[in-house]
């Protein structure tokens, strides 16, 4: 199990102090399992954490199947065939589709049969009580109740358990607590709405009774302890393979390197973002990821070309390709586009587990930009009553209804600087169309500033390059030209002087607009380079020329 | 038996010192010249006698106390709360017609009062239940939003329906037979995509996208006789501004009026309602039945780019339920766009003299325009009035008439300029509406400000919804629908 699919667990929901999230979460069938659920994933905004309260958990679920299959408190040897369980779950959590109540379902259920186990007397009673009681808070797991305790108990009357568990599902089926009658009865119950469960998915609910109609059988056949110990070890390493190969395929169904590149981004650990996007900044939303932690370093012009680059869409796919994620969310945001990254944040506020964290912060600070403080506000307040995000909406709850403050500061001063552009439809034609007004607003956002620029060099654009440098980079407070951007225009210089239809212009002109002698004398050994050889050229790597003329786009 | 003694006594001690402590706020207190900062603003209101408890709070951080008729109410946490036989005691003893109010609170000077208000307790009672969407106010994020209604009487709200039982597809459009909640019309769309029609036990599922419509059908509105439910079609897109104060856009490339035959499974409209150089939308019927209204305005190209050059006007056109036919010339009623508006959702009042249309700048989508006011037109001069007391500096749009005429509902931003509160209006025999009140809740504040989607399409209902979900549910999921055909 990847940690960082864990991680992105904790992205689709917000577990809230609140009382009526409590109760209205509490109250639905399976509100237990879901409340513990989101309880717990609160703490994977950390892998690590995830991946050790996800095995401390199914450690407790075998320990849980072995209080309740074993005869004495001494009878270790059935401790190998009680993982294997475990082992299917785990490789059921794989599939970021399945909730993690699914887990905390069969862990209820799990402490359930252990207190039947224990209860000495009225057990068919306690036996239908508990029935319900699970189904009521865990959802169809309880099935699993009903089937164990009736294993356990082995009589005629104990299939009454099956028949109540049969009648809480009908209840939840034509009360509408249900959609299918598949989810009143199957783990569809914690599968992604409407979604088809995967098959592997039931491996680890049929486990848990065929492990305790073993131990049954085994206790009641008088087998020998040891030999149970010994195909409870092959079982539990022949479960292994399949266990695994269920954990690939949804790893290979799913974008876990894109879970590893969100988990960077909100913690803005831009430099483990940059190390994560060296897996692969070939791939566009790789390279997106990869620019923008370059763009908050203020390293985007200077390193951009250090790495494999593959035309604009490494920056922001366009609009035809591009699809509304969390991603393209944080990128309009970097790029200074701040009402298109509010665009995608507000139609992804909401997941479906709850609130996107990541987004409702986005959505809180370009409220804050908007100087709509009522709905910053609202948004706040929502954070402020989950732990993780509380001092984050403290931090920002001093700017509500405070202009001054909301100028003055870096982020929330600059972005409402942005909102000032032309008005038009956003999100509407390009990346490109739509970084020009905002830079005419707000021409000192270095970010948008880098990014306009980068965008019409890997767009190999010359002409449009210097036309922007000659309207952003031309002025005494102006920021130093980046020196691929010096490299473009040297290249185009000398590439105006050869080429009809292209006004020329000299040395002089890039002189002028920032461009070096040492670039100019750099282009000179480029050229040389050029003439020579492949090998020659090789430590032209990173510069524009080499991305210009070898780099198809 | 000396216990309970002993308890009662305790009790009329705390009850007496209560008493006094309140006599002292209101004898001593000094008066200030400031309204009582509270949160609804439920000062001047006229309220319905059938009202839920209008529990509000005090925005201030001071200790503070209510002086209502002669009873003082003590805050919890700045909210003053109504018990429910104490509300209607309230209401049932005004015997001049209206609540007076005063807010105390304590300084370091001690007890000031703000000025004093009053909420008017009408005798026109309010249909008891409304219905509404709750849905995020984006415009994609669909994953968890429904149909509810709400006991006005009570501050009970339920499900009608809930997208999570279809695969979170997108409910929207719900609207009832002359607030008779046994008949009613919602569509489903995308993966269980359809038209429900609820008629009492009976529901069915149309499929009503047919070859000579440019869509599916969408803006409803119930014929009186129940037999017919006129309908737009409508090829509409959505666009998000940079920083415009409207923020989304939502605009027609095209759009056409059709009546529905319930009974028939046809649809048919006029040339007149279909024209090629024309958007059509928002059709509502008269109460008799006999004109067919609706927003039309000159189609405009390129769109979106000249989006704000479409303006509605609206028109009416005869209606024959008896053949389902229509007349043969169109009645412009207000020429918005000669005006420079435009206007939406005309809602006639059900004794038929007023209409009220959402007037703004331009397009179709009010709920969006920050400049969308409430307008009222009396039908038997063709007289036009803004409903000026009910109008506030943000979007109020989407209306409705209560059973009687004399509520009307409909959506506001005014609180926090996004998300859409229902707001209540006398309307009066002259045409003249009182401040509106806001849906009232046990903690108003609390509840609005945790509130993370919006109030959209609220209508009324004489009683409650009862169909069931599951049975909703099952045809939604399960039934191909019946095709609808063109006459």
């Amino acid at each position: 199990m990847n940690p960082f699919a864990l991680a992105y667990r904790e992205q689709q929901q917000l577990f809230l102090f609140d009382k009526t999230y409590l109760l209205g979460t509490l109250l639905k069938v399976g509100g237990l399992s879901t409340l513990l659920a989101r309880f717990i994933v609160q703490f994977f905004w950390n892998p690590t954490i995830a991946l050790v309260i996800t095995l401390a958990l199914l450690a407790l679920s075998s320990y849980l199947t072995w209080a309740f299959v074993r005869k004495t408190s001494k009878d270790w040897k059935t401790i190998p065939l009680c993982l294997i369980p475990s082992v299917f779950i785990w490789a059921s959590l794989s599939d970021i589709g399945l909730h993690f109540d699914f887990l905390t379902s069969i862990l209820l259920v799990q402490t359930g049969l252990l207190i039947f186990k224990n209860i000495k007397s009225g057990k068919l009673m306690w036996g239908v009580i508990l029935t319900i009681i699970l189904y009521l808070t865990t959802g169809s797991a309880a099935v699993l109740f009903a089937v164990c305790a009736a294993i356990k108990e082995r009589s005629w009357k104990s299939l009454c358990y099956p028949a109540v568990v049969a009648l809480c599902g009908i209840a939840a089926y034509l009360s509408a607590a249900v959609p299918t009658w598949a989810d009143a009865f199957t783990p569809s119950f914690y599968y992604n709405l409407d979604a088809s469960l995967p098959g592997m998915h039931w491996a680890g609910w049929i486990c848990l009774p065929i492990i305790i109609l073993i131990g049954e059988l085994a206790g009641q056949t008088n087998l020998n302890r040891w030999f149970i110990f010994i195909s409870g070890i092959v079982f539990f390493a022949v479960s292994c393979f399949p266990a695994r190969k269920i954990t690939n395929k949804f790893e290979r169904q799913q974008p876990i390197l894109t879970y590893k590149l969100e988990y960077y981004t909100n913690r803005e650990d831009w430099d483990g973002l940059i190390k994560a996007c060296k897996k692969a900044p070939w791939l566009p939303r790789t390279a997106n990821y990869l620019n923008m932690a370059l763009a908050w370093k203020g390293e985007l012009a200077d390193h951009l070309l250090d790495y494999d680059q593959r035309g604009p869409d490494a920056l922001v796919m366009t609009i035809k390709d591009r699809a509304v994620d969390d991603a393209q969310a944080h990128i309009m945001m970097t790029m200074g586009n701040v009402a298109a990254a509010q665009d995608v944040a507000f139609n992804l506020l909401f997941s479906l587990q709850g609130y996107c964290p990541a987004m409702v912060k986005i959505n809180a600070l370009v409220e804050l930009m908007r100087g709509s403080y009522e709905v910053a506000d609202k948004y706040l307040s929502l954070l402020k009553k989950a732990p993780h995000y509380r001092k984050w909406a403290m931090k920002y709850r001093g700017f509500l209804f405070n202009d001054d403050a909301v100028e003055a500061d870096p982020l929330l001063g600059n972005g409402r600087r942005n909102l000032t552009a032309e008005d038009a439809f956003i999100m509407y034609t390009n990346p490109m169309t739509e970084l020009f007004p905002i830079l005419d607003a707000n021409p000192k956002d270095e970010r948008t500033l880098e990014y306009g620029l980068c965008y019409l060099l890997l767009a190999k654009d010359l002409n449009s390059v210097k036309h922007f440098i000659t309207d952003y980079y031309s002025s005494p407070d102006s920021p130093a030209l980046p020196r691929i951007a010096q490299e473009a225009m040297v290249f185009y210089s000398e590439y105006s002087r050869n080429m009809e239809g292209v006004e020329s212009f000299g040395l002089d002109w890039c002189y002028d607009h920032g461009v070096t002698p040492e670039t100019v004398k750099r282009f000179e050994d480029y050229q040389k380079a050029a003439v020579a050889g492949p090998v020659s050229l090789k430590r032209f790597r990173g510069t524009y020329w080499y991305y210009l003329v070898h780099t198809e786009i | 038996m000396k216990k309970s003694r002993i308890v009662n006594c305790i009790l009329g001690v705390v009850f007496l010192s209560l008493q006094l402590s309140c006599a002292g706020i209101t004898k001593n207190a000094s008066q200030l010249d400031e309204d009582a900062p509270i949160f609804p603003d439920y000062k001047e209101v006229t309220i319905p006698a059938n009202i839920a408890p209008l529990n509000f709070s005090f925005l201030g951080e001071e200790n503070c106390a209510l002086l209502v008729g002669d009873k003082v109410i003590r805050s919890r946490g700045g909210l003053f709360r109504f018990g429910k036989r104490q509300w209607r005691k309230l209401l049932t003893n005004c015997s001049e017609g209206f609540l007076n109010l005063t807010v105390f609170v304590k300084r370091d000077n001690g007890w000031c009062s703000y000025k004093p208000f009053k909420i008017t307790v009408s005798q026109d009672k309010i249909d008891p239940w409304f219905s509404y969407r709750l849905i995020p106010p984006g415009y994609q994020g669909w994953q968890d939003m429904g149909i509810y209604q709400r006991d006005l009487e009570s501050y009970s709200q339920k499900a009608i329906m809930t997208n999570n039982l279809t695969g979170g597809n997108c409910l929207n459009c719900h609207t009832y037979h002359n607030g008779d909640p046994s008949k009613m019309v919602f569509h489903a769309r995308a993966s269980f995509g359809g038209t429900i029609v609820v008629d009492g036990d009976a529901i069915e599922k149309l499929n009503t996208k047919t070859d000579s419509t440019i869509s599916a059908l969408v803006y409803p509105y119930w014929h009186p006789s129940g037999d017919f439910v006129a309908f737009s079609v409508n090829k509409t897109l959505q666009a998000f501004y940079n920083h415009d104060p409207n923020r989304i856009e939502v605009y027609d490339m095209a759009s056409d009026v059709v009546v529905y035959n319930v009974k028939t499974h046809e649809i048919a409209w006029s040339p007149l309602t279909k024209a090629e150089d024309r958007f059509e939308t928002f059709p509502t019927f008269s109460p008799d039945g006999k004109w067919l209204y609706f927003c039309s305005a000159e189609a405009v190209e390129p769109m979106p780019d000249k989006h704000r050059e479409v303006r509605y006007g609206l028109y009416r056109i005869h209606f024959n339920a008896e053949d389902m036919s229509f007349g043969d010339s169109l009645e412009c009623v207000y020429d918005a766009p000669a005006e420079g508006f435009s206007v939406s959702f005309p809602r006639v009042s059900p004794d038929g003299r007023f209409l009220c249309v959402t007037r703004h700048g331009y397009g179709n989508f009010s709920i969006w325009h920050k400049d969308a006011d409430l307008w009222l037109i009396d039908l038997t001069d063709g007289s036009l009035k803004p409903m000026d007391d009910v109008n506030s500096n943000d979007v109020d749009s989407f209306h409705t008439w209560s059973s009687n005429g004399k509520w009307m509902v409909f959506s506001s931003r005014r609180d926090d300029g996004l998300y859409t509160k229902p707001y209540f209006t006398h309307i009066d025999s002259n045409g003249n509406a009182a401040k509106p009140f806001l849906l009232p809740q046990k903690n108003p504040l609390a509840y609005y400000k945790r509130l993370m989607k919006s109030y959209n399409l609220p209508a009324f209902t004489t009683g409650k919804v009862k169909i069931g979900k599951r049975d909703l549910t099952d045809v939604i999921r399960k039934s191909s629908g019946t095709d609808v055909l063109v006459k």
